[in-house]
């Protein structure tokens, strides 16, 4: 057991001076500290013994990121609370705080398990993260967490035990773009975004927290809370929500389901939102070819059949009369008035002219008795 | 055939040419029958010679192909519906280099047209960057994934020593009636009346309008413009979304308050129109082509040409206005809905904004300016082109002057014109919102949105003609039944959507979540003039 002091009187060991200290230690084989901090950062990681046997270290008194990338096989006890960041990165050790933690702990935190006897601060457990190729982090709280807890989390896991808390146990806006991962909570949630849901436990949920809570319990000197701590009815679980937000209301439903009945204009001008199209037929249609025969002494058909043969929508149709004459029209639901007819024709006996049918089909005056619907003609 | 003269207009004479390929044309007749403009016709090439050489030829010879007018009436405005619909690719319509087209047809009288102007290309707001990054300085956020207040006041913003509080126990209590605010989304679709536009385009706005309130939750508003408001919507929850406007014309206003007593709720707001940045001086104007029977019905008026006056008649000073138009439209509305008015932007603004902020009555609800790069659906090219003022410098100056009397941010300022025309609607809404703005309108753009074709580089706008052939700003039937409703209005949705994610991706890094009112710092430009003139920093 290595025993620093970090004090000498007036005289202060800087954070650099303490850190290569504990690193020549280590490098000389020493794998047990008590080290009286005064605020020194980092102290804790990432630090290794080249046998690959535990490092122990029990702090006092230490300053931000206590066991900041810390490595496996380093096992790191806090006798009070910390600042912020403990834990920060942490790779593979096992932080002990007993006390409370400031804001951001745990975050970035990758593998290993933080425990924490007391409430942690804002942005605690902030984009924890799983790497495949090994085990999920921890973080255990024993009684709250700040507001913006869990931001951006992908992955591992928090406890959050909510022990002695009145009022919600995470604080405002938690959990806000969690990817992946979970949160157990004991107690009362403040209000979540709809990419989260709440789940119950399920049993494998319980049998993992019942053998945490013992063990975390157990480091923090608690072991007296276990039986209250397990009261499952009290616990949820925060996950992301799975599956996508629903797809949106199609516009068309929402005109049909949610929308003034019958639109806007109906008192006007009734309207059934259909389209037919730019180049429209029927009574859509911009012009119309009008079969004008013998309107004028040069103008008559010679029933050459041209017109008939070379419209593109085989609109046109020829009768025959009694007498052997023929008639011409265009059949309104084909013909879309381009005037080929019109053009085509020796005799010019096709006219077209401006379609002005529908017209009629709105209302001055919005008390009338509305006209037909275009469904009607 | 006809003997040409030089003084007789030929195609190439025209500012759109029929780039036509008769060898690609299967004679479908589509083009032809789609053209709402009768600029193209079929022709048989037998009758393009004179009679005696047309007979004396083999009639086997005759080919039918698509021609142009020359016609000053059917003239073609390269709206290009012939290429979308033409099967091949053998027709689309070019704009003519060489055109003439400013020096013929003067016998109509002065040119007419809608859409933009087209002089003013380089704007302001194109050389002003968000070069104030959160860089170690301060937090930035997460522009997807933290939560934003993006909300805009619409409404007389008292300041906080003047809110008529006391204290009751232990809470605050309010112990007079105080001006309405609302709190709305910083995007008003702007007012373009019921007869500029069609039916269809009108309802598509209103419809995207309510499901970006009731599916989105985005508290987005509408103005409705002056041509009257339908009895369905006055009569609805619906009507809760949307801005009256009172215009010159006071069209549909007699049949809006005999409406009151059927309403369920309150309008969002009252916009009194006094100018338009695309025309500011001008009145609106209706051509009898577009005032149908059901426009008649909704207006109450008859068919005839519609103008609005320039002015509001007896309106004389800034202070009348305060006084008359503020104090009735309040009135109207129980003192319960927000009253603003809108100018055209103009060098007088500043005075007029000032004389606003002393309003002893506290009831003049915000101030909308227009600037010159805004659109119509109907203007004297000449005033068009030629009037108006940049939105950019005129808001700051407005904003400035507040800010020197210590009254900013108490009515509201919202401005528009031209916003998103280059296609950043957001960066657009953000560089104007740090310069002072609380919020934009846009008008224009939602006719992109739902299919127009028209732009500032003299493609169709021919919204004054009745003949919109995209059924946006036509009364005609006829061409009205071409507007998909639903698809119009999810674009303009998307749209919206779009923009408040982009709104945020500029938020985010100056570490704004609320609208950045007034935070010039977040603004550089790389053009010393600008910067100089709205006193934001200067960088290169």
């Amino acid at each position: 057991m290595r025993h620093i002091e970090t004090l000498e009187g007036h005289q202060r060991l800087s954070t650099q001076a303490l850190l290569q200290t504990l690193e020549t230690a280590i490098e000389e084989g020493e794998t047990d500290f008590y080290i009286h901090a005064s605020g020194q950062h980092d102290i804790g990681g990432p630090l290794w013994n080249r046998q690959g046997k535990k490092l122990h270290l029990f702090l006092t008194n230490p300053g931000q990121r206590v066991g900041a990338m810390a490595l496996p096989q380093t096992e790191i006890v806090v006798q009070g609370s910390v600042p912020a960041d403990v834990g920060w990165l942490n790779a593979g050790g096992e932080i002990t705080i007993l006390g409370d933690a400031g804001d951001t702990a745990g975050h970035c935190a990758a593998q290993g398990q933080i425990y924490i006897a007391g409430h942690a601060g804002a942005r605690s457990g902030s984009l924890m993260k799983k790497d495949p190729a090994y085990p999920a982090p921890e973080l255990w709280v024993l009684k709250s967490v700040g507001s913006f807890a869990f931001e951006f989390m992908s992955g591992g896991c928090a406890i959050v035990c909510g022990w002695d808390c009145e009022g919600p146990v995470l604080g405002q806006r938690p959990c806000v773009g969690m990817v992946e991962g979970v949160v157990y909570v004991r107690g009362k949630l403040p209000e979540l975004g709809i990419d989260l849901q709440i789940q119950q436990l399920t049993d494998d949920d319980r049998q993992f927290l019942s053998e945490g809570i013992k063990r975390f319990l157990d480091k923090i000197g608690q072991v007296a809370l276990w039986p209250r701590l397990t009261d499952w009815q009290n616990w949820q679980k925060i996950i992301p929500a799975c599956q996508k937000p629903a797809a949106r209301l199609s516009l068309r439903a929402y005109r049909q389901e949610h929308w003034i009945s019958q639109g806007l204009f109906a008192d006007v001008l009734p309207d059934n939102f259909q389209n037919i199209g730019l180049a429209a037929t029927g009574v859509f249609r911009l012009r119309v070819p009008v079969w004008e025969n013998a309107k004028t002494e040069d103008r008559n058909c010679r029933d050459c059949h041209r017109c008939e043969l070379e419209c593109p929508q085989k609109a046109i149709v020829r009768t025959e009369q009694e007498d052997g004459s023929a008639v011409y029209s265009a059949l309104a639901e084909a013909c879309i008035g381009c005037g080929l007819c019109q053009s085509i024709c020796p005799q010019e006996v096709w006219t077209l002219r401006d379609n002005t049918e529908l017209q009629a089909f709105s209302t001055q005056d919005p008390k009338e008795p509305s006209g037909p619907t275009r469904e009607d003609v | 055939m006809d003997t040409v003269n030089v003084q007789d207009l030929s195609v190439n004479d025209l500012a759109w040419v029929i780039d036509y390929h008769a060898d690609l044309c299967v004679l479908c007749g589509a083009c032809v029958a789609s053209c709402s403009f009768q600029a193209i016709s079929f022709v048989s090439t037998q009758k393009l010679l004179p009679k005696q050489t047309a007979k004396s030829r083999n009639k086997g010879n005759q080919k039918i192909v698509v021609k142009q007018s020359a016609d000053p009436t059917k003239l073609c405005c390269g709206c290009g519906i012939c290429e979308k619909v033409c099967p091949s690719r053998a027709i689309r319509p070019i704009a003519n280099t060489h055109s003439r087209e400013h020096c013929l047809n003067q016998s109509q009288g002065p040119k007419r047209r809608g859409g933009r102007g087209n002089l003013a290309k380089k704007r302001t707001l194109d050389a002003i960057f968000v070069g104030r990054i959160s860089q170690m300085t301060d937090p930035p956020l997460d522009a997807e994934r933290h939560t934003f207040d993006l909300r805009a006041p619409l409404g007389r913003v008292l300041a906080a020593d003047k809110l008529p509080l006391e204290v009751s126990g232990q809470s605050l209590r309010l112990k007079a009636s105080h001006p309405p605010v609302a709190w709305i989304y910083p995007l008003i679709f702007s007012d373009m009346s019921i007869g500029a536009l069609s039916t269809r385009a009108w309802e598509a706005i209103a419809i995207a309008t309510a499901y970006l309130n009731e599916e989105c939750g985005l508290p987005v508003r509408m103005c409705s413009g002056e041509g009257g408001v339908p009895q369905n919507l006055l009569t609805s929850d619906k009507l809760a979304y949307m801005i009256l406007q009172i215009a010159s014309g006071h069209f549909g206003w007699n049949r809006i308050l005999r409406a009151l007593p059927k309403m369920r709720t309150d309008p969002a707001g009252v916009l009194i129109k006094i100018g338009q940045g695309a025309k500011p001086g001008d009145g609106g104007w209706l051509a009898a082509s577009k005032v149908s029977r059901h426009i008649q019905a909704i207006r109450g008026v008859p068919q005839t040409t519609l103008h609005s006056p320039p002015n509001h008649q007896g309106l004389y000073s800034i202070e009348e206005s305060v006084q008359k138009m503020h104090l009735s439209l309040n009135q109207a509305f129980g003192f319960r809905v927000p009253v603003a008015i809108k100018c055209a932007a103009s060098s007088t603004s500043v005075a007029v904004y000032n004389n606003l902020l002393r309003d002893p009555y506290q009831i003049c609800g915000g101030f909308f300016l227009d600037g010159l790069d805004g659109g119509t659906g109907a203007a004297n090219t000449v005033a068009l082109n030629h009037t108006g003022h940049p939105i950019t410098s005129k808001l700051r100056d407005c904003y400035k002057a507040a800010t020197a009397q210590g009254l900013q941010g108490q009515i509201p300022l919202w401005v528009g014109g031209g916003i998103g025309m280059h296609g950043d609607a957001a960066a657009d809404a953000f560089k104007l919102i740090c310069l002072g703005a609380n919020g934009v309108f846009v008008g224009r753009m939602l006719l992109e949105l739902l299919g127009c074709v028209g732009n500032a580089y003299g493609r169709c706008n021919q919204c004054h003609t009745g003949k919109c052939p995209t059924g946006l700003c036509t009364q005609d039937l006829r061409l009205v039944q071409r507007l998909d409703v639903d698809r119009g209005a999810e674009n303009i949705v998307n749209f919206v959507l779009n923009f408040d994610q982009e709104l945020r991706k500029l938020l985010a890094p100056v570490g704004n979540s609320s609208l950045p009112v007034g935070r010039s710092d977040a603004l550089i430009s790389n053009d010393w003039a600008i910067a100089q003139s709205l006193d934001i920093a200067f960088a290169c």
